[in-house]
């Protein structure tokens, strides 16, 4: 996502350059901010249930690491297929 | 000055737009991920790789997904839009 960003400020002049990059900069901030509460939020939703206790068992652990490492090992597939189908002509059928 | 700016553009307004077609893309790529992530996953979470099912599961619901959205984008270009 990225790559195409960045690649289409050639050209321009420094200071317009420069205020893109920065507003580039400050949407990848704030997507990764949501990005890390909606994944605690689906982790969370997905593996714990019990509240007999205060802490996660073992279990919740194993299960909330799975559940974020799976998350993000998709999204970053999904990131290569959405940058591999916003490359081709926009008018596809 | 019509010459260099046949749109009548000024720019603010086309940083303006860059901004919002920006974050439109981040949603859309954010939309597109949770959705396929929960047609495609198992949430018992048995393992931490992706497995093969999966895999093709998640290129085909983004191919398919993006199909829906160029349909979407169409219909309303072409004056479908739902009245004020």
């Amino acid at each position: 996502m990225d790559k195409n960003m960045l690649a289409g400020l050639e050209g321009l002049p420094e200071q317009d350059k420069a205020r893109m990059t920065s507003m580039i900069d400050h949407l990848q901030l704030r997507d990764s901010l949501r990005m890390y509460n909606s994944l605690v939020e689906r982790c969370f939703n997905d593996c714990v249930d019990n509240f007999t206790r205060k802490n996660l068992q073992k279990q919740e652990e194993t299960c909330v690491m799975r559940c974020a490492e799976k998350f993000l090992k998709h999204s970053m597939r999904v990131g290569m297929r959405f940058a591999e189908l916003n490359s081709q002509a926009p008018t596809q059928e | 000055m019509a010459a260099n700016n046949p749109l009548g553009i000024d720019k603010e307004q086309a940083f303006g737009m860059a901004e919002t077609e920006m974050e439109y893309r981040v949603e859309l790529f954010n939309r597109l991920a949770q959705t396929c992530f929960n047609k495609c996953v198992d949430k018992r979470y048995k393992e931490s790789e992706l497995n093969m099912g999966e895999n093709s599961c998640i290129d085909r619901c983004v191919s398919k997904y993006w199909q829906v959205n160029s349909m979407i984008g169409q219909l309303l270009s072409a004056g479908g839009r739902p009245p004020m």
